[in-house]
């Protein structure tokens, strides 16, 4: 009997990750921030949200001039922490290895493009169709791919990105352009300070939202669902119902991304859909963090920041007898930083984070029952 | 006719090399169950490895290949020890993206190590202009040989997994790795070989690829590597024949493609573009891939509970 | 002996309110016959044992009654409903919980977590509200973690109920599983192998639990196990299967010592030691 015990310990310490799992997520990191109250956390949050507010603020005195051109740089890792916040949901909490989030982040910034400098209509109008637009296409992505798992979903979506990429390739070939301007801003988003306020203010909504989702009865049954498909079946959850809406949710996040990224660049481009965009995706939560919000901003800030870094290194860069270009040498740098980040914090950037699980003081052997 | 048959045996080579490097997807993914993305890579570095023995040392082509083998098989083993092996307990995904980080960082070294190869350089081969000619079908040489080491490989694969007592060890790790080491099979070393044995596949994929394109420079897999995925997922991702029939499927449709629409056009929309080609060929795998969701032979998923 | 269960079942259904109607249940696995024209009873508030030696179809069965399995032919009714033509959460939310032999628990979530799950089907809250720090779904969401509170109250698992379940030895995971299936507040409770790698001196409490909560919550317990005892002790009805048929039912004593049964377990060589030895169960389980 004793045997049988250690034999079953044992099968469960050599599989780290959980069995429905595809990311195998930091141990429920997005309930920890919540269970009891840790003011540590809340200190580190609120000192978070003082800073970004008041960035624009610090960067006028440590940039001068330049101040602007370095707040549209972080405006735009705000951007991608929603988009990884979007893979995030989908994949790292329902646990739908999708790589196909990239087709709505150029979908959308195409449909905005198209509808407010092209048809004319008003940019909040477009942004709208835009979200809705991913909405449907989500759902129609969503429907079949339930039928379709694991690597072949994930190839198949990828497909997916390329087909979509080429597509809006051939829409801007046909039309004669190189990508897709938008001529018609509101004068609120074409100011970077206030663009960078406005980003901020979705940001920090969708993801005090995202928060509040997880911990409810749609997040719990999405986490259901990645550890155990079919014990959350036996729970009462509804399998296709919840992956379709995580693919869905997932979709409207990711159209917004893109929009607010089209904004941001003043420009749609076909290469918004590309296998380029959805790696970028995939590294910020799984370096970030699966299957947690903070590994998402983590994420977005090292796929963000990191190049940006790297590209102050001296350039050509000694080492010693070597004059190396650095601009050949920084997608080798980042690359070897990211197969770096993957070895060493498996379980994402947000693992250093984390909280150790409560652990009862009078815990220890085998014990059943009272 | 002549001119259809000529264009089915160009798709032939096309999917014989798509089928090649499939293979070698296939059988890392079965037993090691890495998604590797880092495969074109591979192949391009051993390519430009070779490339940099013929107009380096000017070494004969059959003694430099040889070495670049060697060489092919020795980058396997350094990669499966220095970067899988860490990750082997990582779910799948992240051995994804970490394959995807290898190939930048080894696209960057050769780069460094190599720079003429950033731009297009001429690959010297001595099967250059030669031909062979059967009837009235025009088949270069290196054509030919693409078609023969495929069918050649798959035989010996085929045999190897199926006879020999390493063959079925590998067979064994793939299906069910705890089972495997119960069995005291040495995993470890086998996934090290499937390592070193994928990345000669690739090896010879890329010189062939290399040989048939005769201009190489260092990304010049990537585009074919995409294309031999989608080869592998309509074989089914866990048999290697079925490898070789996607990729033959997705090379024969390239070219068929290539023959329907070269010299139309839609509109302003030039159809010979090979952007269209690429397109109609993704869209027709997402659909396949929607009505047949585990590739073309792949039968239902069961599932346990 | 399929006459014999012919016979009692449709009387003991006319008398005592039949809770989960099993009808000629053919299951096939491929070309083997998994289970093979099944027909069993259970009456609202009994608990009744399935044993039978390994690959006897024990576990299928009760896949077919929670989802799982969708079988060749036959029925299965509970509370008066058809089940086949409803999916697994479908029937979870008419009342049939369920504990599986592996676990199969929310690993990354705290033991409070998981048996909010296992609630999901007690619970409305949709996206929209979920979004809300405030409203519907966090006052529902209240009353879940109180409810969740008492069971776990109940199972002497409150010290736990903020671990992260991973972390939990296997004795207590077993006894998760339970809670959460307890949560959805189940008519039917379904066991598979309770007491697989339960320490012997906790089975004795094990066994304590089960009766209590039959008689407590009026709950409908039907429970594969190996463990001989726990089945002499607990079970009001044996039903035996061998090779996906039922070999034989009835009260536990009388049943386990019938030749036939001995003889699925233990093979033709009839003179090993009487079934309720420990090691035939424990060699039954591996």
């Amino acid at each position: 009997m004793k045997r049988h015990i250690l034999a079953l310990g044992n099968s469960r310490s050599s599989s780290p990750a959980s069995p429905g799992s595809v990311l195998g997520a930091e141990s429920g990191s997005a309930f920890a921030a919540a269970a009891g109250s840790d003011w540590r956390w809340l200190a580190g949050l609120v000192l978070l949200l003082l800073t970004l507010s008041g960035l624009p603020f610090l960067f006028e005195a440590l940039f001068g001039d330049g101040a602007d051109f370095q707040l549209h740089r972080v405006t735009l890792i705000l951007i991608l922490a929603l988009a990884a916040l979007a893979q995030n949901l989908l994949t790292g909490y329902a646990a739908q290895p999708s790589l196909g989030n990239a087709a709505f982040f150029g979908i959308s910034a195409y449909l905005l493009a198209w509808l407010s400098s092209d048809l004319q209509q008003p940019y909040w109008l477009a942004v709208l169709v835009a979200l809705v637009a991913c909405a449907l296409l989500g759902l129609l992505v969503g429907g079949p791919a339930l039928s379709v798992s694991g690597a072949y979903l994930a190839i198949a979506t990828l497909g997916l990105v390329v087909l979509t990429g080429s597509l809006l390739t051939l829409w801007d070939t046909s039309a004669g352009r190189q990508s897709y301007e938008l001529t018609a801003l509101p004068e609120v988003l074409g100011d970077d300070r206030s663009l960078y306020y406005c980003v901020l203010a979705v940001v920090v909504l969708i993801f005090v939202g995202a928060f509040h989702l997880l911990r409810s009865r749609v997040g719990r049954a999405w986490i259901a669902l990645r550890d155990s498909e079919v014990a959350a079946a036996a729970c009462g959850v509804a399998l296709t119902r919840y992956k379709l809406l995580a693919f869905v949710v997932s979709a409207v996040l990711t159209g917004l991304a893109g929009v607010l990224y089209a904004t941001w660049g003043t420009t749609a481009t076909a290469s918004m859909s590309s296998v380029e965009q959805t790696i970028a995706f995939l590294t910020m939560i799984v370096v970030g963090g699966p299957g947690s919000l903070l590994g998402s901003l983590l994420g977005a800030l090292f796929v963000g920041l990191v190049p940006l870094l790297l590209g102050e290194l001296p350039d050509p860069l000694a080492l010693g007898p070597l004059q190396l270009p650095i601009a050949m040498l920084t997608t080798g740098i980042y690359g070897v930083l990211l197969l770096l980040a993957l070895i060493f914090f498996p379980g994402g950037l947000s693992a250093i984070f984390a909280r150790r699980p409560f652990v009862h003081a009078s815990e220890e052997g085998e014990s059943y029952g009272p | 006719m002549l001119a259809l048959l000529q264009i089915l045996l160009s798709g032939l080579v096309t999917g014989s090399l798509y089928g090649l490097l499939a293979l070698g997807i296939v059988l890392i993914y079965r037993t090691t169950g890495v998604l590797n993305f880092a495969y074109g890579a591979l192949a391009a570095t051993v390519t430009c490895f070779l490339y940099v023995l013929l107009t380096g040392p000017h070494l004969p082509f059959w003694q430099a290949l040889l070495l670049s083998l060697l060489f092919a098989l020795l980058l396997g083993a350094v990669v499966e020890r220095g970067f899988a092996r860490p990750l082997l307990a990582a779910p799948i995904l992240t051995k994804a993206i970490a394959t995807l980080a290898l190939a930048l960082v080894l696209q960057t070294v050769v780069q460094a190590l190599w720079p003429q190869l950033t731009s297009p350089v001429h690959f010297p081969t001595p099967f250059e202009g030669q031909a062979l000619r059967l009837g009235g079908l025009y088949l270069s040489l290196a054509d030919g040989l693409a078609l023969l080491t495929t069918a050649l490989l798959l035989g010996l694969l085929q045999l190897f997994l199926q006879r020999t007592r390493l063959g079925i060890a590998m067979r064994a790790t793939a299906d069910s790795l705890e089972a495997a080491r119960l069995m005291g099979i040495p995993v470890g070393l086998i996934f090290l070989f499937a390592w070193m044995l994928a990345s000669l596949l690739a090896a010879i994929a890329g010189v062939l690829i290399a040989a048939r394109q005769t201009v190489i420079d260092v990304q010049f897999m990537d585009p074919v590597l995409l294309l031999a995925f989608i080869g592998a997922v309509l074989g089914g991702l866990d048999r290697l024949a079925g490898a070789v029939v996607g990729g033959l499927v997705v090379g024969l449709a390239d070219n068929v493609l290539a023959l329907l629409l070269a010299g139309h056009s839609l509109g302003t929309l030039d159809l010979g573009d090979p952007g269209i080609r690429q397109t109609l060929i993704f869209a027709g795998f997402v659909l396949l891939l929607l009505l047949r969701p585990r590739g073309l032979f792949g039968g239902a998923a069961l599932r346990r509970v | 002996m399929d006459h014999e269960a012919q016979a009692t079942s449709p009387q003991t259904g006319q008398a005592r309110n039949v809770l989960l109607e099993v009808r000629g249940l053919n299951v096939r696995f491929g070309g083997l016959l998994a289970v093979a024209g099944l027909d069993l009873d259970i009456v609202e508030g009994e608990i009744l044992a399935l044993v039978g030696p390994n690959g006897a179809g024990k576990t299928t069965v009760l896949n077919c009654i929670s989802g799982f399995v969708r079988p060749a032919a036959g029925s299965i009714r509970f509370a008066g409903r058809d089940l086949l033509a409803l999916g697994p959460e479908r029937r979870a939310a008419l009342g049939i919980g369920r504990t599986f032999q592996n676990g199969q628990l929310f690993a990354s979530l705290t033991v409070l977590e998981n048996l909010l799950i296992g609630r999901h089907a007690h619970l409305r809250a949709g996206l929209f509200q979920g979004l809300l720090p405030f409203g519907p779904a966090k006052r529902e969401d209240a009353q879940a973690r109180q409810r969740a509170r008492e069971i776990l109250a109940w199972l002497g698992l409150e010290p736990y109920a903020n671990r992260v379940v991973a972390t939990l030895p296997a004795g207590l995971q077993k006894l998760v599983g339970v809670a959460r299936a307890l949560a959805g507040e189940p008519r039917l409770l379904l066991l598979d192998e309770p007491a697989a790698g339960v320490p012997m001196r906790e089975v004795t409490v094990l066994v304590e639990h089960l009766r209590r909560w039959c008689t407590d919550l009026g709950l409908t317990l039907l429970l594969i196990e190996h463990n001989m005892h726990v089945v002499q002790a607990v079970a009001q009805r044996v039903c035996v299967l061998n090779y996906g048929r039922k070999l034989t039912e009835g009260e536990p004593t009388t049943v386990l010592r019938e030749p036939a049964v001995l003889e699925a377990y233990l093979g033709r060589e009839e003179e090993a030691s009487p079934l309720l030895e420990q090691e035939v169960s424990d060699h039954a389980a591996r």
